[in-house]
């Protein structure tokens, strides 16, 4: 009973290799989770605006629409060069990826900038009432959403480097792009409740 | 010592070696192997159960008297608050997270969970909150004192005007329980849809994989938007916003809607796994089949369903629109179609049974005995006039401590029996089980049956003192509760005297039909490892004389030469 | 109860023994629906008998479905043990579709019986009115028109950490609520800090208070005596000393306390929650931390918290 079984794996890595496909299914998953949080948000913000007796803040007319908008179509836009990033790599044209998913990244990057001079030139603040809160509530959780995504695009750039990082398929690169579909579809929606709906 | 002859690779090996010594170090380790992760799980909980039982004690001392006596009442507030979180997120979620961890991968014949490695940061995120809700004891000011549902302005105030106080660290404490619970559910979702053996369709899944699926999904949904209302209440708190602050025109009872979108499912989260126990667990012990076990199993999914729309009950007397209570009083009420389904089902198992009256299936009648009285005060609570007198007031406490102990702590216990032997490799004492048993089910019939009463002349619960009519009842309870404390005596050294040098387990004690039953007891870290049986039948083919795998002979002998 | 019927046809001795459980039990859960009614506190409100009577209905439901289900626990327990070392497995029986039909439809049908028949009898009580939204610091009474059906009101309800006031329309305040027997009476419901419940037992009437919002509520007093009126919503460290008594009394008595009152000068009300501050305090503000307990009210009738109580 003390013997030693001799084909004991001891230092397996555990003997399934074909992972990639519950790693695409648990980051769908994450997903639909994770819109839930918009979602409670969203309506969180829908119900006070129809029941706050007051909504704006003092002295505060509404939001300018113009910049936002701008804004808004550069992240949209930027969904259809992460797609045709997607295509590049799949066709393996390497350098075709990296330079579009580059472009990517910027519009993504330019979209935060916007943002931020749009914060930096409001009147009101996170404290000023409720609007003034789920502004920076909405925008701001956004916001995280759309840095961490262009800090995940860098990351998968950085990735194309290694050699034969792409033989077993390009799940890293489709994630992201997902992830970045979904920041802004909610993009979508966060600017029709805020902006149009005023 | 014997184990001289050993390998030595064997005994830093990070899961267990059948036939050798055990390495007990693996589990204080980061270790991805989703049973070494079970039991973590289920020791910690363990642990909490004794720190949140303890608080409850206290609880229960100070009420067995009409005045405060025992503490000051902001003690009281604070000391129930903690009770009730502790008792859900550190022992009920994390011991039902455990569970997932152990029969989950064995039971659909996978090696491991999906993602070992989130598996196992979710577990440790446990002592990490862990540590921050305990810690909140010695916050400024004291711990969290607003209820387990934090209803704001209360849970605003902050007396000492700290940034650092107990409500901040609780609401903390709160969301990393979350994020760990989030990372379970994805892991266990994937996991169920993506790995199970071969031939094993969804209606060829044990019932427990059913219902845990069925949880998770509610996990999935629900948490989210408890997180989003965390978040806001978080603001509120320490940076200025009035979301749900009336002086800024934020509005209170936004928040309750989110905490019971996500509190009232959890507690279905809470309930099914152990609904998986007792359908696994009464057709081993009764030799029958489980009765309508595809009914059975999709009433799972029914509950999840109907679970998501009836929040709103918790609500009825907070200023509900007459229409909106009619709604979810309705959608409430459903529930007890699905659950009926189950427990007539769990009857029809035990009809014409040959029943087997071991500790496990003592827990789970007296289980499924406390859940039929707690589903009817669930339904009288959901009838609005009633519950508009009887809401707030022990009658719910009552209710609740029904299912969440008579019910669900019960079918914990019977789990933890059942597969006692086949985890740690290890028997149980039958006879301190039974001991056990006896005492947890007068227990908590003393404590929680009186306190109906109570609640219907109308004693309010959260209260550190109380009128003099409603001693007798909480004299009672408090005698319940003593005796509760007590029954843990046993429980505790039956676990730790078994798992040191209780008899060797064989790999199937209780004769019973599943894929972990073909393991080894305890099984190897990946489980089948290359070899994974195809299945061939429905489970649970008692006295059907057909067996659940192809070549199961061979799986029956490799298991018993291990 | 399922099996015991053989392949041939219905068994007599079967059909006899679960009639005559069905029997025992439907008598047992009538015994239960009748007790039920001694569970509760007298019925003081108009409210109250339908409360009670919903309650006895799901009484007798309740406890014939528990007793029915138990009841088979209890027999599988007495006749389908195995002997000690009987190791043969049941009666294979995987399921029957038909009766889980029938065990699909019939909780079906009782949940939607009882949710409709509660649903009238919720139309009749209509007790909630309107509630309308404010700014705090803005003055909420303009807001809640008063409910046409009432015959005396609206009484400002006003509850704080932790005590109770009572505001009449004459002007009185009280820190006890004086009500005349078989009057609706209209009420408005202000917090002005935190959520709070006006809760009365013996009315079987519960209402949160919200801050910030203020809520129209109406009820009928139909019983004299002195009852409990208890805050019901967790608001903080002595929430549970946050009671005060509902006095219902005939109408010329009513009338006289009104008169009465109103004749004394504004002193302070009944602050259940300063008697264990000011012990704490003493003690060297020991314990966790706490809001100190809002000023007591300024009323006319303090009330007298040492009187008995009815219920
Ligand atoms: C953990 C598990 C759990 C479970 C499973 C349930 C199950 C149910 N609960 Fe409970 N409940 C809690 C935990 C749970 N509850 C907690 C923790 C609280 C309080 C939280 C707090 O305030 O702190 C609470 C509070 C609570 C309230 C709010 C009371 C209030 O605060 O005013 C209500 C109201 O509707 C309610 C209803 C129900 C119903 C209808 C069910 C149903 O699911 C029950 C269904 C089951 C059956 C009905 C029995 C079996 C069925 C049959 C045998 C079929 C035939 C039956 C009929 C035809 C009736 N519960
Ligand atoms: C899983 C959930 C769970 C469980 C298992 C329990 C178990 C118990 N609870 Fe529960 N309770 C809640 C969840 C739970 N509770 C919640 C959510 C609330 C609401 C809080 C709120 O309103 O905000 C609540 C509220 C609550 C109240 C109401 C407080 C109030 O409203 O004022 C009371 C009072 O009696 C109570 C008592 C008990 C008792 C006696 C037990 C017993 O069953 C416990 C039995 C104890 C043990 C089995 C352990 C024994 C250990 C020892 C004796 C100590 C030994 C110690 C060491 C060795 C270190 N609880
Ligand atoms: Cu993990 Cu296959
Ligand atoms: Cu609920």
């Amino acid at each position: 009973m003390t013997s030693v079984n001799p084909d004991l794996k001891l230092n397996h890595t555990p003997g399934h290799v074909k992972h990639d496909g519950h790693n695409m299914t648990g980051f769908v998953i994450f997903l639909c989770s994770e819109s839930v949080i918009f979602l409670a948000f969203f309506a969180g913000y829908a119900v006070l605006k129809l029941t706050a007796p007051q909504w704006l803040p003092d002295g505060v007319e509404g939001l300018e629409v113009r910049m936002p908008l701008i804004n808004s179509v550069v992240l949209v836009s930027s969904s259809f060069v992460a797609y045709l990033a997607e295509r590049y790599l799949h066709k393996g044209n390497l350098w075709g990826f990296r330079a579009v998913w580059l472009l990517t990244m910027a519009m993504g990057s330019y979209f935060v900038f916007g943002q931020y001079i749009e914060w930096s030139e409001l009147s009101f603040s996170l404290s000023s009432g409720v609007f003034g809160g789920l502004f920076y509530l909405l925008t701001g959780f956004h916001g995280l959403h759309v840095i961490t995504g262009i800090g995940l695009m860098g990351l998968m750039l950085a990735r194309s480097f290694v050699p034969g990082n792409y033989d077993k398929g390009e799940m890293g690169v489709a994630a992201v792009s997902l992830f970045w579909h979904f920041v802004d579809v909610i993009w979508i929606l966060l600017f029709l409740l805020i902006y149009v709906w005023q | 010592m014997t184990s001289t002859n050993y390998d030595p690779r064997i005994l830093k090996a990070p899961h267990p070696v059948p036939g050798a010594p055990d390495n007990w170090k693996r589990f204080f380790s980061f270790n991805t192997d989703a049973k070494v992760i079970g039991i973590q799980y289920i020791a910690t909980s363990l642990f909490f159960l004794l720190v949140g039982g303890l608080l409850a004690m206290i609880v229960r001392g100070e009420l067995i008297t009409p005045p405060a006596d025992l503490v000051d009442p902001s003690v009281y507030n604070g000391l129930y608050t903690m009770h009730g979180t502790v008792m859900l997120f550190l022992f009920l979620f994390p011991i039902l997270n455990g569970f997932n961890n152990l029969l989950i991968p064995t039971m659909i014949g996978a090696p491991d969970m999906a993602f070992p490695k989130l598996n196992a940061a979710a577990f440790w995120l446990v002592p990490v909150f862990a540590t921050v809700l305990m810690g909140s004891f010695f916050a400024p000011g004291g711990p969290a004192s607003s209820g387990w549902w934090s209803y704001p302005p209360m849970s605003l105030q902050n007396p000492l005007g700290h940034f650092i106080n107990g409500e901040f660290l609780w609401i903390l404490a709160v969301a990393l329980s979350g994020i760990s619970s989030i990372m379970g559910a994805v892991n266990f979702v994937t996991t169920i849809i993506r790995m199970r053996a071969p031939g094993m369709g969804f209606f060829k899944m044990p019932v427990y994989v059913w219902t845990a699926w069925a949880a998770q999904t509610i996990q999935l949904v629900g948490l989210p938007a408890l997180t989003g209302g965390a978040v806001m209440l978080l603001f509120d708190l320490s940076f200025g916003t009035s979301f749900f602050r009336p002086e800024g025109g934020g509005d209170p009872v936004l928040f309750q809607h989110f905490f019971w979108f996500y509190s009232h499912p959890a507690v279905y989260v809470l309930v099914l796994p152990v609904f998986g126990i007792f359908s696994e667990l009464f057709p081993v012990y009764a030799r029958k089949p489980l009765f309508g076990y595809r009914f059975v199993a999709l009433a799972s999914f029914g509950i999840t369903f109907l679970s998501l729309i009836v929040w709103a009950h918790h609500m009825f007397y907070t200023g509900t629109p007459n229409w909106m209570r009619h709604i979810f009083m309705f959608t409430t009420m459903l529930i007890a179609v699905p659950t009926g389904v189950k427990v007539f089902a769990w009857l029809g198992t035990l009809w014409q049974g040959n029943l087997r009256l071991n500790t496990p299936m003592l827990f789970c009648l007296g289980g499924l005995f406390n859940f039929i009285f707690a589903g009817i005060t669930g339904v009288m609570l959901a009838t609005v006039p009633i519950d508009i007198h009887v809401g707030n007031t022990y009658f719910v406490v009552a209710h609740f401590h029904y299912v969440i102990f008579n019910t669900i702590a019960f079918g914990v216990f019977a789990g933890i029996y059942h597969w006692f032997p086949k985890f740690t490799g290890r028997m149980y004492y039958e006879g301190l089980g039974k001991v056990h048993f006896a005492l947890t089910f007068i227990g908590a019939t003393l404590n929680w049956l009186p306190l109906h009463w109570a609640g219907l002349l109308g004693m309010p619960r959260r209260v550190a003192s109380y009128d003099p009519e409603f001693a007798i009842w909480n004299v009672i309870a408090s005698i319940g509760a003593f005796m509760l404390g007590v029954a843990s005596i046993p429980f505790i050294l039956n676990m730790v005297s078994s798992w040191a040098r209780g008899p060797q387990a064989p790999p199937n004690p209780w004769r019973a039909i599943g894929l972990e039953w073909l393991l080894p007891s305890p099984p190897p870290a990946e489980n089948f490892e290359d070899d994974i049986p195809t299945v061939i039948s429905e489970p649970y083919g008692y006295g059907l004389g057909h067996p659940l795998v192809e070549d199961e002979e061979f799986y029956v002998r490799r298991s018993q030469e291990a | 109860m399922t099996t015991t019927a053989p392949k041939n046809g219905p068994n007599i001795g079967a059909i006899l023994i679960i009639s005559i459980a069905v029997a025992i039990n439907l008598v047992i859960a009538k015994l239960m629906a009748t007790w039920s009614y001694s569970w509760f506190p007298p019925q003081a409100s108009s409210a109250a008998a339908y409360v009670d009577d919903l309650f006895a209905l799901e009484t007798g439901i309740g406890s014939f479905i528990f007793f029915g289900c138990t009841g088979v626990m209890g027999w599988v327990l007495l006749f389908n043990r195995a002997g000690k070392y009987d190791e043969s497995d049941g009666a294979p029986i995987e399921g029957n579709t038909k009766l889980e039909i029938i065990w699909t439809i019939i909780p079906l049908v009782t949940v939607f019986a009882i949710a409709a028949y509660t649903m009238n009898v919720n139309m009749k009580l209509q007790t909630l009115g309107p509630k309308h939204k404010y700014a705090i610091g803005s003055d909420p009474t303009t807001l809640v028109s008063v409910d046409p059906s009432a015959d005396i009101g609206p009484i400002d309800v006003i509850a704080r950490q932790w005590s109770w006031e009572f505001v009449y329309p004459s002007g009185v305040r009280s820190s006890e609520l004086h009500l005349p027997i078989d009057q609706r009476v209209n009420l408005r419901l202000i917090s002005e800090d935190v959520l709070h419940s006006f809760y009365v037992p013996a009315f079987r009437l519960k209402q949160d208070i919200i801050p910030g919002s203020i809520i129209s509520y109406s009820l009928t007093p139909t019983k004299e005596g002195r009852f409990r009126l208890r805050d019901a919503m967790f608001s903080g460290a002595y929430f549970s000393q946050n009671q005060t008594d509902v006095i219902v009394e005939s109408e010329q008595t009513y009338d006289g306390w009104l008169k009465a009152t109103a004749k004394q000068p504004l002193r302070p009300g009944l602050d259940p929650g300063r008697p264990l501050y000011d012990r704490r305090l003493s003690r060297g503000d020991k314990g966790w931390a706490t809001v100190p307990p809002a000023p007591a009210p300024m009323v006319n009738d303090p009330g007298d918290p040492s009187l008995p109580h009815d219920a």
